[in-house]
């Protein structure tokens, strides 16, 4: 009993020491643990507030980077209007619209009626000065003009009428995004019914993430034995797009659901179908990805998201598994099947009667041609427009503001000079065994309002190289040349065109012991000659002996006055173009002579609207009279004849219509050049080698030639040369410069500054009847 | 009597003297002769103001109907937009003096002076027997105080 009693006492004191050492780490777990709990909270909750701030930031501010667009200039139909059916065509195909045989009835289809007539029902579209509604036109074209507009259901005539612009390129951020926003109450209720029904079936019904859905397709995948449902909601979808990697972790699954769960408490579930609606990837164009419903609409069935069928919808829903699994230009029975499954659950939900389910199947997916937009078919110009945008924008707002901006870039005139490029580089080099790896620039500009209209920088115009047109600076040879006889000319008591030049040897000391001694072309002198004749054969040596009279410097300040901003160098070989102008330059400086001496300097932006089509900024046309009318009036005089009986005689024979320009080449003809222009257009040629070895041509055989064929393809106004107030024509002698008559042989008629004109009379032989028959008829 | 001195405004009656019964007719009756005669009025400030280089029969259709979408954005205050049109017709042809003018006259008004006078100058380089339009040019060009003062289409 005692023993007994020690037993129960032993093991009563026993569970008193087990009672009393576990009382005492009880203390220890609860004291530390809480100081643990403690500190996870704080750390968990520090990591909430991070991932809210991340989602709040991202939300409140630009969701999207969205790429600027570029667009084309809009082609203005009037009657009247220079146009032939292919270039009407060509525009139509440029700006996406569909030919169609009956009478067209949607915007963006044309119809064609016996080669020449065109109905055609425009897009609507937002201009910078206001959004123009789609509207029904026809037009009729006889003799390359347009010669009846009208509405398309009435006779009523229309004035004019603006085509709206191609998209011509892209500015992109980084990532290729590209996507077109909408708004959630824009987008079709059946789209909607659809995405949920096969996304998220309670969307409207839980915080972000759905235990339920998670447990479904736990159980579903390992029914299956791998992945075949996910359990994702919307919302998961939309911070997995938008915050997160898509690489499969525990941890990006955690907050993947963490911040589902943020982002639901923070934003309403309009915002968030809004937001996924137009974030979802849903396809690629190449480098571009696509996102969000309205342009993968408009890449799958060029039509708005507003605009397509229900079987359409169900396609793009679809593709949300898998945009490139389904893709349906390549994959069409994958992709049907997958339409299908979604038109059933749409059924199912109630979108569709069984009816209406069973004609959708039948019907083909409905694709539409896949478009060509975003690509960059233009890289020069495209250049050259982000050039002028980085003076207002900086890099990151070009590339993600969605910004639109507006060009003077004509497509039309742009594939000419392509095709100009391409046709005469490859003939020269077949006829001139000296020429090879020949490159090339062309630019071409309206020549009364210096707007860019086409640019070529490489031999093959689509490769995204160097930009020669605008950084390839190279010796200019004799395009100088009108620069020193305009200085001269300004100066009217002292030369006119009728002044006799001396164009015998020259030698001139540069520096020490050295002497410099300018060549003409052919290498020999002709004694005197007439300032104008000068000109027109581009004698060197009289040219040198001018440009030293009348002074490097005022030479200097006629360039910068023509437009011509980079620092000329004061020596005397400049005056023979010894100094470098990119063509850019030279299409700048001769601007100012097609323009009677208003300096425009070129531009290729016209306006900029922001994202939502509401205006930014006009770029206005600017126009500065820098140079005296008449004076260029007489250099124009001359820069014509050069185009008759000049350098550049070989146009006369080519076109009817009055020309004017000058060839420029460069010693050991390492460059040709030529620049021209007629009443509506300026263009500057030059063809050179990267390496600034010699190319075999001047600017007759090279340059002048690709200028003759791209302006052979456009349609071109000749020259209205329109003489101004105070400016005489008179008869001169060409070999004396003193004053005959139009029945003397070698008389020329030259225009004189009021008060200039020669007095001394030249002997007059007779010009034989021939010669005069020929002046009755100039 | 008694009616005709309460008026009402918003459910609150109120009671008016005499005197200031009268003046609110007296505004009323001008009010009324306002809305009658003053879009005459406008139109004939108009008519006055404007060149009359939209009636100008060389003009073609297309270039009329720009100058005249222009007159009305200008008259709207619109002078950015009416110069944009303008510069669509310039696109279509520079070789009419009277758009280049008319875009002198709109910078003009935007007191943009030296632009104003440029395209004046324009205008004039392609004038080729408008007397009128160059002396108005001209007036741009080198301006008294009676020119640049005056606004030519109001």
């Amino acid at each position: 009993m005692t023993k007994q009693k020690s037993k129960a006492r032993k093991k009563a004191s026993k569970k008193k020491v087990v009672k009393k050492s576990k009382g005492k780490f009880r203390f220890l777990f609860n004291k530390y643990s809480l100081l643990g709990l403690s500190v996870f909270v704080l750390l968990f909750s520090s990591y909430l507030v991070y991932l809210n701030i991340q989602i709040t930031d991202k939300m409140s501010g630009r969701i999207w980077s969205l790429p600027s667009h570029v667009y084309a200039r809009p082609l203005e139909l009037y009657q009247g209007k220079n146009l032939t059916t292919t270039q009407l065509i060509s525009e139509l195909k440029q700006i996406e619209y569909i030919l169609v045989q009956n009478r067209p009835t949607k915007p963006g289809q044309y119809r064609i009626l016996n080669e020449a007539h065109f109905e055609i029902i425009s897009k609507n579209f937002t201009y910078w000065d206001g959004e123009q509604k789609s509207q029904g036109i026809r037009l009729s074209i006889y003799n390359n003009k347009i010669s009846v507009l009208h509405m398309l259901y009435s006779d009523e005539t229309l004035p004019l009428f603006r085509m709206e612009p191609a998209k011509i390129a892209g500015i992109y951020p980084s990532t290729k995004e590209e996507r077109q926003l909408i708004k959630l109450d824009e987008v079709p209720d059946d789209l909607v019914l659809a995405l949920l029904a096969v996304e998220d079936r309670r969307f409207y019904d839980h915080w972000g993430i759905d235990p339920k859905s998670i447990i479904r397709a736990m159980l579903a995948n390992v029914m299956a034995g791998g992945t075949v449902q996910g359990g994702s909601t919307l919302t998961q979808q939309l911070v997995k797009n938008l915050f997160l990697s898509p690489e499969r972790t525990l941890t990006r699954k955690i907050n993947e659901a963490l911040m589902a769960l943020l982002l639901e408490i923070n934003y309403d579930k309009t915002v968030i179908l809004e937001t996924y609606i137009n974030e979802v990837y849903l396809g690629q164009n190449g480098a571009q990805q696509i996102h969000g419903f309205e342009l993968a609409s408009q890449y799958y069935f060029a039509n708005s998201l507003r605009k397509i069928r229900r079987d359409q919808m169900a396609l793009l829903v679809g593709l949300v598994k898998g945009p490139s699994w389904y893709e349906p230009r390549k994959h069409p029975v994958r992709a049907k099947s997958r339409r299908d499954q979604v038109l059933k659950l749409m059924h199912e939900r109630g979108a569709l009667s069984l009816a209406q389910l069973n004609k959708y199947k039948l019907l083909d997916l409905g694709l539409a041609k896949k478009p060509r937009f975003s690509a960059n078919r233009y890289p020069a110009l495209i250049d050259l427009v982000k050039r002028q945008l980085k003076q207002d924008y900086n890099e990151d707002d070009l590339k993600s503001s969605g910004l639109k901006v507006f060009t003077s870039i004509d497509p039309l005139i742009q594939s000419q000079a392509e095709a100009s490029v391409k046709r005469v580089i490859t003939r020269l080099e077949k006829n001139n065994t000296r020429a090879e790896n020949l490159q090339t620039s062309l630019i071409v500009a309206s020549s009364q309002q210096g707007e860019i209209q086409a640019m070529v920088s490489d031999r093959k115009p689509d490769f995204p190289g160097f930009n020669r047109s605008l950084d390839a600076v190279r010796q200019i040879g004799s395009l100088i040349k009108p620069a020193i006889y305009l200085t001269a000319l300004q100066q009217p008591e002292k030369y006119t065109l009728a002044s006799r030049l001396d164009d015998t040897p020259l030698h001139i000391k540069t520096s020490k012991d050295k002497l410099w001694s300018p060549q003409n072309y052919d290498k020999k002198f002709s004694g005197d000659i007439l300032l104008f004749d000068a000109l027109n054969k581009s004698r060197n040596v009289p040219t040198v002996r001018l440009g030293l009279d009348i002074g490097l410097s005022d030479i200097s300040d006629t360039l910068h006055n023509l437009g011509v901003s980079r620092d000329i160098p004061a020596y005397p070989s400049m005056t023979l173009g010894a100094f470098s102008l990119s063509p850019y330059d030279v299409a700048n400086m001769y601007q100012t002579f097609a323009a009677n001496g208003f300096n425009v300097p070129l531009k290729v932006i016209r306006e900029v609207l922001n994202k939502d089509g509401q205006p930014l900024k006009r770029y206005p046309l600017e126009s500065e009279k820098t140079i005296d009318e008449k004076s260029v009036y007489l250099v124009n005089h001359v820069l014509h004849q050069v185009t008759q009986t000049g350098t550049a005689k070989s146009l006369a024979d080519s076109f009817p219509q009055s020309l004017a320009g000058k060839t420029g080449t460069t010693d050991d003809l390492r460059d040709s050049w030529f620049a021209g222009f007629s009443d509506n257009q300026l263009a500057v040629a030059w063809i050179g080698r990267d390496d600034n070895a010699s190319t075999g041509l001047t600017g007759s055989s090279g340059a002048l030639r690709l200028w003759s064929d791209l302006f052979s393809h456009l349609n071109v106004d000749g020259l209205q040369m329109h003489q101004p107030a105070g400016i005489n024509k008179v008869w001169i002698d060409a070999e004396s410069g003193g004053l005959s008559n139009k029945n003397c042989l070698g008389a020329v008629e030259l225009p004189f500054i009021q008060g200039t004109e020669p007095t001394e009379k030249a002997e007059c032989k007779s010009a034989g009847f021939i010669e005069q028959i020929k002046r009755l008829f100039n | 009597m008694q009616v005709s001195r309460i008026y009402r405004t918003n459910q609150t009656f109120i009671q008016l003297r005499p005197n200031k019964l009268i003046l609110i007719l007296l505004l009323q009756l001008s009010l009324l002769w306002l809305t009658a005669c003053a879009p005459q009025i406008i139109t004939e400030q108009s008519e006055v103001s404007i060149l009359p280089i939209a009636d100008n029969p060389r003009l073609p259709d297309v270039i009329k109907s720009l100058i005249s979408q222009s007159d009305k954005q200008y008259l709207n205050n619109d002078f950015m937009g009416a110069l944009a049109t303008l510069e669509r017709a310039v696109r279509i042809n520079p070789r009419y003096a009277e758009v280049w003018s008319r875009m002198a006259q709109v910078y003009l008004k935007q007191g943009k002076v030296e632009q104003a006078r440029q395209h004046a100058k324009r205008s004039n380089s392609v004038i080729k027997d408008n007397i009128q339009l160059r002396e108005f040019n001209n007036g741009i060009i080198t301006p008294d105080s009676s020119n640049i003062q005056k606004e030519p289409l109001h």
